[in-house]
Order: structure tokens, then C-alpha cells, then sequence
């Protein structure tokens, strides 16, 4: 049983495939979601799953250097960022238009 | 150092764990659910950066993942009121079309994958210094540094502080230059009753 597991043990492959599937699950909530906090959450998957990609390439491709970690701190701070703002503009949004649906957002001047 | 089936172990487990509170987090009809879900699948993720040896990443993850960005999610689905409207189900016509499209995105990718042939190294490195090695390479001024991204970032996070403060402040103050006028112009806007059955869900206007 336990050569069995060992030989299955996860590779490049499988990492890579994990992060291509959490991409699609966000890629999914960004394309059907209408209410516009549930697309930012979206959004965040997938840029975890890019993070995780670049962590993925470090450590199986170059595993002596520190650039794929450096990317996913640069990813992380830019989901902050972005997340930041994000919320900024729909609480406003709110405020001017009393809803967060997205379909109902079809004008740059409230 | 944790045995190849342990390992093995642990990854699928993580991964199916990952993926199905991240389909919970897209598809849950409550976002306060949807929240939650997201919520674990970032902390366990943090597992997945231990397992791939970043151990500091996974720190990082949890500190500005699950102690930041998700409680600014949950504020602010409290604060427009998302938690008491049910998210209505998209229209089938557009869960159709985005499961497609990301299915065949999956498949596009997975595809890719196993047709490419990556060029992959073991460690030479018997005891690595992670945290070292980070806050070297961001101090670098050299050819391999990232002395001037680091500075970039951190305006990035000043212009978002800035930003974010400006266009979400509720009433602006006088002589300010830069600002959306804040509750100053909503004050119009009347708010909608608030919903207590399950019939009233926010309405499809398309």
C-alpha cells in the first residue's frame, strides 16, 4: 500500500493540473456570478491559483532559486490591492445605486 | 522530511478539499456562505504552499488572505446589504455557457500540459533559508534583484490605501481636490425596503 502511494506521489503534472482547475472554478464564478462581491471573490480564486502556479514552477523547475516566490508575494499584494479598491467602489456603488448587480451597471456616470 | 506516501496522501486530500470549497464559493446561493468557502480554501492552500516548501508564502497567505481580504469580503457584503438578499440563481443559458467555457479552458490547459516537456531539477540545497533568500532578493539591486518592483509594489499600496479611502469615504471634506462626493450625492437615492421572504430576491432587470 504504501509503494503503491509512493508511486503515485504528486509531480509537476499533478500541481500544474490543480492549479489549471482551481483557474476554470474561478473562471466559472467570474463569467455566471451577477452580484458584484461574489465576483471579486472569484476573481480571488484565481489569482490564488496563478500564485500557486508560479510557487509550483519554483519549486519543481529552478529549486535552487527564489523568483517563483517573489511572483506569488507580488500576486498576494496585488489581490490586496486589488481587492482594496475593488471594495471601495462597490460599497459606493451601493450607496449611488442601492444594488451590486452587475447587469444593472451599465454607465460611467451615475 | 514527511514519506513520498504521506505526501501523496496529503496532496489529494488537500486538493479535493480545495476544489470543493472553491466550487462552494462560486455556486453557494448565500454570499456569507460563499465567503466561508473561499475563506477555507485560501487557508488550505496555505497547506498546499508547506507541501511545495514555501513555508513563509503559507504565512503570508493566512496573514493577508484570511486575515485581511476576507474580512474586508465579509464587511463588505454586510455593508451592501448582500447577506439579507439571496443571490438569485444565474439564468441557466449563462451557467451553461460558463461551464463550457471554463470546461473547455480546463481541458485547453490540461491539454497543453501533457504535451509539454518541462525541464525539472532536484534541489541541490539540503536545508534552504527561505526567508533569507526572499528579503535578499528584494533588497537586490543587482541584475537578478527586485529592488525596483519592491518599491512599485509599495506605491501600489499606497496609491489602493489612497484610493480606496477617497472613493469610499462617506462624506467629503471641504476643499478636497480629489473625491466622488460621497453620500453628498446619494442622498436622493432612496434605499429599498428590506426583504424578508424568499420571493423578493433581487430582481433580474436584463
Amino acid at each position: 500500500m504504501t509503494e503503491l502511494l509512493a508511486r503515485f506521489a504528486p509531480g509537476l503534472h499533478e500541481w500544474l493540473t490543480l492549479c489549471a482547475v482551481l483557474y476554470a472554478i474561478g473562471l466559472y464564478g467570474l463569467l455566471t456570478r451577477r452580484n458584484a462581491i461574489a465576483i471579486l471573490m472569484a476573481v480571488e480564486i484565481m489569482l490564488n491559483a496563478a500564485a500557486l502556479n508560479a510557487v509550483v514552477f519554483n519549486r519543481f523547475v529552478t529549486p535552487n532559486e527564489i523568483d517563483g516566490h517573489i511572483m506569488a508575494i507580488f500576486v498576494i499584494v496585488m489581490a490586496a490591492a486589488e481587492i482594496v479598491v475593488g471594495m471601495a467602489i462597490v460599497v459606493s456603488l451601493y450607496r449611488l445605486r442601492a444594488s451590486v448587480d452587475v447587469n444593472q451597471m451599465n454607465s460611467m456616470k451615475g | 522530511m514527511i514519506s513520498d506516501a504521506t505526501y501523496t496522501v496529503m496532496f489529494y486530500g488537500l486538493s479535493a478539499t480545495v476544489i470543493l470549497l472553491a466550487l462552494l464559493a462560486v455556486n453557494a446561493r448565500q454570499l456569507l456562505r460563499a465567503a466561508l468557502g473561499l475563506m477555507g480554501m485560501l487557508a488550505l492552500s496555505a497547506g498546499l504552499y508547506v507541501m511545495l516548501r514555501a513555508e513563509f508564502l503559507a504565512g503570508v497567505q493566512i496573514l493577508v488572505y484570511v486575515g485581511g481580504i476576507v474580512v474586508l469580503i465579509v464587511f463588505a457584503i454586510m455593508l451592501t446589504r448582500s447577506s439579507e438578499l439571496l443571490e438569485d440563481h444565474p439564468a441557466k443559458l449563462t451557467r451553461i455557457l460558463g461551464a463550457t467555457f471554463s470546461i473547455m479552458f480546463m481541458l485547453i490547459a490540461c491539454y497543453a500540459l501533457g504535451t509539454t516537456k518541462f525541464t525539472e531539477s532536484e534541489s541541490t540545497q539540503a536545508v534552504r533559508d527561505e526567508v533569507r533568500d526572499i528579503g535578499l532578493a528584494l533588497l537586490d539591486r543587482g541584475a537578478n534583484g527586485y529592488l525596483l518592483p519592491f518599491e512599485a509594489i509599495s506605491l501600489l499600496l499606497l496609491v489602493a490605501v489612497i484610493g480606496g479611502t477617497v472613493v469610499a469615504r462617506k462624506t467629503p471634506p471641504k476643499h478636497q481636490p480629489f473625491t466622488t462626493g460621497g453620500d453628498l450625492r446619494g442622498e436622493t437615492v432612496a434605499h429599498p425596503p428590506l426583504v424578508q421572504d424568499d420571493e423578493h430576491v433581487v430582481e433580474s432587470k436584463s
